[in-house]
């Protein structure tokens, strides 16, 4: 059993989608969690292979319904909560979910 | 996938509201603060771009004694022109003949050089092309619009530990003329990848 | 290579153009060796320099032996029974052992 990151020669995914997006980011949030991981990892509140780790132990369902810095909130979330540096639930708004 | 996408994203009204939560919350706490996360981030990206790749690239093609350099240690020999200063990863540049290609990938994530060239196309992130370019290369270059001669000896490589990877392509037929930066304004960054050939 | 983070080391256990074998375990937990490539036999093209062995790095406690790295070169035949191509991996030096010639 591997992981569903582990990717490598699995069939099925399709043909690739080529359009060249030349925007380094597609939205602001995207930048902005692409900010927030850059600046823990700097400050060694997680390492990289962590939060690696976070993102391949989500589940495949989740993994794959996911887009790619939505999966890294997801992760980013997970691994604060898990190290204590949030405690569960601290992010939900009030009357929703998380 | 984009946030949004049919096939599964979140809205981005929500996703957005999500991350401004979650930046709050650290800043409340001290662990992060605003300036710091913009700061961390121009310095992380600064000079990063596929313009940069192809800086390197067009120096190569006209500096014998640089492109020696390059193929023997990246890290060093992109310094020399101001780029990935402090980086943590090693870059190993992977030179493209008239007889073999080279195509990068990471299968298990999506290790790039982002220090070098900013960051990735989403292609690269796809599970599309993660998956099936360790398999079938040539089929998926041909998605690219791009069809070697049967004989080129294809190398992938799999970007699974902590040297990232750039290829080197080769220089056009008939740019003898051109100046460095009309040269770099050829290099594409699919070329930098090597989903494309110039 | 001239990178002086990769040159070969007295220490390293495997010098270019050995032919290796990557380990068949699945491991449960974070890896850097990808199941496509668990199993194979390579070859060692050159040291890739050392660093924290990305298994034990990943539980975060800074505890993580310091390995070689190499790249390791795979006919796509090896990899998947057919193929021209081939496929470089860069794997730390617990994921190979010696692919002696009378196993073949």
């Amino acid at each position: 059993m591997a992981r569903i990151n582990d990717v490598g020669g699995t069939q099925g995914f399709g043909p690739v989608d080529t359009t060249d997006d030349t925007e380094p980011f597609h939205a602001d949030w995207e930048a902005r969690v692409f900010g927030i991981w850059n600046a823990l990892r700097a400050q060694g509140v997680f390492n990289l292979d962590e939060f690696r780790d976070t993102v391949e132990s989500m589940p495949p369902t989740e993994y794959l319904a996911t887009s790619y810095y939505e999966r890294w909130y997801l992760a980013l979330v997970a691994l604060l909560e898990r190290k204590g540096v949030i405690a569960p639930g601290e992010l939900d708004e009030p009357g929703g979910a998380r | 996938m984009t946030s949004g996408d049919p096939a599964g994203g979140h809205s981005d009204a929500s996703i957005s509201r999500k991350v401004r939560r979650l930046e709050t919350l650290l800043e409340e706490k001290g662990v992060l603060t605003g300036t710091q996360l913009d700061e961390a981030l121009d310095a992380f990206l600064a000079g990063a771009s596929p313009a940069s790749g192809a800086r390197v690239v067009a120096r190569a093609w006209t500096d014998a004694g640089f492109r020696s350099r390059l193929l023997a240690d990246g890290t060093a020999a992109v310094r020399e022109l101001g780029y990935m200063e402090g980086a943590e990863q090693r870059l190993r540049v992977v030179e493209n003949t008239a007889s073999t290609h080279n195509v990068i990938v990471c299968t298990l994530c999506s290790c790039y050089p982002l220090r070098l060239l900013g960051p990735s196309p989403s292609w690269y992130k796809s599970e599309a092309y993660r998956s099936r370019v360790v398999r079938e290369p040539r089929a998926v270059l041909e998605e690219f619009g791009l069809r070697l001669p049967e004989t080129t000896d294809i190398t992938v490589w799999d970007s699974s530990a902590e040297t990232r990877y750039m290829v080197l392509p080769r220089r056009p037929e008939g740019t003898q003329g051109l100046a460095e930066e009309e040269l770099a304004a050829l290099v594409t960054r699919n070329a930098l990848i090597g989903t494309a050939v110039l | 290579m001239t990178d002086p983070a990769a040159a070969p080391t007295a220490d390293d256990r495997f010098a270019p153009g050995a032919r290796v074998r990557t380990f068949r375990h699945d491991p449960p937990h974070h890896t850097r060796l990808p199941r496509y490539a668990r199993g194979k036999r390579g070859t060692v093209v050159e040291p890739e320099g050392p660093a924290a062995l990305a298994d034990v790095n990943a539980r975060g406690r800074g505890d993580a032996p310091v390995e070689q790295i190499y790249a390791v070169r795979f006919a796509a035949r090896d990899l998947w029974g057919e193929g021209d191509h081939h496929v470089v991996l860069d794997l730390w030096e617990s994921y190979l052992e010696e692919d002696s010639d009378d196993e073949r």
